[in-house]
């Protein structure tokens, strides 16, 4: 990067990643060796298996022919254990992330070795991103194990092999959620920025994930009734309104996600609104979708998680270049 | 005057006639042996039925020893009664006892006449006799009789020629007549009896009975217009009888609307033409003429064909007809299904297409735009805030 006039008048030299790679492995491996990493990896596999079992368990019973059989793992719901693996995740994710990134700069400056790492020739720029993509890294580590492990029971107790086409929305839905993931952690980078105490830090991304998980569907909900219009009259009168309604829902990355992992492991999914009588007619049930129409479908969930992820980033980033940090 | 007496004559004669003929009537008393044929005629080497019957008229019934005197050497003649062999019958007043009379004729019989005497003798001196001459002759050869009341029908290939025909035994003999039928290739033909629904092969006929049998004779499917005779043959015992009727086949079209390949599916993209290639083939054997080209897709879907109508398809002919099809703007991306039909009068033909809608890529490049602002500002952000 080239040397630019800097808002005090100070001159910038160097790449903004100098250092960014050790920073990086040490996060990486620092992560990967903690004993919070071995809890949150139990935590992980334990909501996973129980789902992931069940589903095996029934669909060993499912006699019809579906092609896409080896997907339902992920999604099935059995009667016994009304959640899906993919449910699952979607509230494991936000824990995940959360561990690992609640303390990532706030520990250093109560340890006194922020000053010190900075002394080094590494910028708070590589730093910051380092400490960030080290746990991201950690984060798609573990998704992806979990991710074999799932793929590898259902290898041996269906006795079947996943076409390719099946393992690419495997693929796909990996991607969707290590992006998920991403979101979390940045959000969670950008609250130990900004509290000095660990334990604040840990609360707020905590809190923030309780409020979407529980609080912000009502709410969302709550909105949607107030704006509709007293009686409706006009099919198009209801999609508008189920329309706004799925708009504040989507303000949750959780919904992203699993409308993402809808679209991905349901290939039968058109669409997440409700249909017209009209757009309904000739149309095929249960048909799946071609792999790229599908990507197509929930393109803006994934694109809305990604932007997402960097918008946070970049103002916890932001923040992080604006504050003291010698102490 | 004489004119009127003449005319009364001619009144009063049959009146006193027919009194005259009724008084004789109670005089005919007594027991007599009847038969239809007294003089047959009997075949060397077979066996022959006479039918008799004993009456009784007038008289107190009585039972009647039977016996047969003049039977030739080695003849044997066996008196039946109600297919047993009897010694006697009992005739009531004023009814009769059907007899039977089984002549078995050695094979080495010489041909000629002879004479045999049927007697019955009752205890009270009442007693008949019937002489019978039996001629032994040559065997007459069996004859069958074949005849249609419409020996000609018309129709198009996929009805059904049902001839009705009379098989006529106009030979002295029961006979089993066996049916058959020869057609022009790959028409089948089958035998029923005249009411029933069971396929036969033969049929018994009495002597001198006719029996109604029917025919039905299909024809392939893709048989050409023309007429076609079928022969119809019965046979028994070297007696032959045939019988030509005449199948009159009018030409029939037929549609079959498909693709070159056969394929049914294809793609198409929202709000943008898709064309595909209809292939339209008669294979009937006539021409269809004003074929007139339809479809049938989701509501707000265009569809077009290129051309709508044809004039006429001759037999075997193939014409290609170009379908455009437009989904709806707002259509959803999946798997939908059209009818494509041709109508002509009296035929049609319909194929399902699958058609498969795709999302333009447009909207995946306005997200990827979305992230290149999101690094943007992130890079805004290095740019501005960033500390070296």
């Amino acid at each position: 990067m080239l040397p630019r006039r800097g808002p005090r008048g100070s001159k910038r030299e160097g790449s903004p990643f100098t250092g960014l790679g050790p920073v990086f492995m040490k996060e990486f491996a620092d992560h990967l060796s903690s004993a919070r990493m071995m809890v949150l990896m139990l935590f992980v596999i334990v909501f996973g298996a129980f789902p992931v079992a069940a589903s095996l368990q029934q669909l060993r019973t499912v006699t019809e022919q579906d092609s896409y059989l080896f997907l339902r793992i992920f999604t099935s719901a059995p009667e016994s254990l009304p959640i899906s693996f993919v449910f699952a995740l979607n509230f494991i994710i936000p824990i995940m992330a959360i561990g690992l990134g609640f303390d990532a700069v706030n520990s250093e400056f109560n340890r006194r070795t922020l000053s010190r790492v900075l002394s080094q020739p590494i910028y708070r720029d590589a730093l910051l991103l380092g400490k960030f993509l080290g746990g991201l890294a950690t984060l798609a580590v573990a998704l992806a194990a979990l991710w074999l492990i799932v793929f590898g029971a259902g290898l041996l107790l269906l006795g079947l092999p996943p076409r390719g086409v099946e393992v690419a929305r495997g693929a796909c839905f990996l991607l969707a959620a290590i992006a998920y993931g991403g979101v979390w952690l940045a959000a969670s980078l950008l609250f130990s920025v900004i509290f000095r105490s660990t334990a604040t830090s840990a609360l707020c991304a905590l809190g923030l994930w309780l409020f979407f998980f529980l609080l912000w569907p009502m709410i969302a909900s709550a909105i949607t009734i107030g704006f509709a219009p007293s009686q409706i009259h006009s099919a198009e009168q209801y999609l508008a309104v189920e329309q706004l309604g799925l708009v504040l829902a989507r303000f949750s990355p959780g919904t992203l996600f699993s409308e993402a992992v809808v679209g991905l492991l349901n290939p039968e999914t058109r669409t997440f609104a409700s249909m017209l009588p009209a757009q309904m007619r000739g149309v095929i049930p249960g048909a799946p979708l071609p792999l790229d129409q599908s990507l197509i479908l929930i393109w803006p969930q994934i694109t809305g998680l990604i932007a997402g992820m960097i918008v946070v980033f970049a103002a916890a980033y932001v923040i992080f270049q604006r504050e003291e940090v010698r102490a | 005057m004489r004119r009127l007496i003449t005319l009364l004559a001619l009144l009063v004669a049959p009146f006193a006639a027919s009194q005259a003929f009724a008084a004789d009537l109670p005089v005919m008393q007594g027991l007599f042996l009847l038969t239809d044929y007294p003089a047959q005629t009997v075949r060397a080497g077979e066996i022959s039925t006479i039918r008799i019957k004993m009456q009784n008229s007038g008289l107190a019934p009585e039972a009647m020893a039977l016996s047969l005197s003049g039977v030739p050497s080695g003849w044997k003649i066996d008196i039946l009664g109600g297919g047993q062999p009897v010694a006697s019958a009992m005739p009531g007043q004023n009814e009769s006892v059907g007899l039977q009379l089984r002549v078995e004729v050695p094979k080495d019989a010489k041909p000629g006449s002879q004479q045999v005497v049927l007697s019955a003798k009752g205890s009270r001196l009442q007693s008949a006799e019937l002489p019978l001459t039996l001629t032994v002759g040559t065997e007459a050869p069996a004859k069958l009789s074949l005849k249609s009341r419409l020996p000609s029908l018309r129709g198009t290939p996929r009805s059904a020629f049902e001839y009705s025909v009379t098989v006529g035994n106009d030979s002295g003999r029961d006979l089993t007549v066996a049916l058959s039928a020869q057609g022009p290739a790959n028409f089948q033909t089958t035998f029923t009896e005249g009411f029933g629904s069971n396929e036969i092969s033969s049929i018994p006929i009495e002597a001198g009975q006719t029996k109604d049998i029917k025919i039905k004779v299909t024809p392939p499917r893709d048989v050409k217009a023309g007429d076609y005779p079928v022969l119809v043959k019965v046979a028994a015992e070297g007696a032959t009888a045939d019988l030509r009727v005449t199948l009159q086949i009018s030409g029939q079209g037929r549609l079959a609307l498909s693709t070159k390949d056969g394929r049914l599916s294809g793609e198409a993209e929202i709000g943008k033409a898709s064309t595909y290639t209809l292939v339209l083939n008669n294979d009937g054997t006539a021409a269809v003429d004003e074929i007139e080209m339809a479809g049938t897709v989701p509501t707000n879907w265009k569809v077009e064909f290129n051309p709508k109508t044809i004039a006429s398809l001759a037999p075997n002919e193939k014409r290609e007809v170009q379908v455009m099809v437009t989904p709806a703007d707002k259509a959803i991306a999946g798997d939908y299904v059209g009818s494509f039909r041709a109508t002509a009068r009296g035929e049609s033909s319909v194929a399902d297409f699958r058609i498969t809608v795709t999302t333009s890529t447009l909207w995946g490049l306005a997200g990827i735009g979305i992230i290149a602002v999101a690094l943007l500002v992130l890079l805004g952000a290095v740019a501005r805030f960033g500390r070296r």
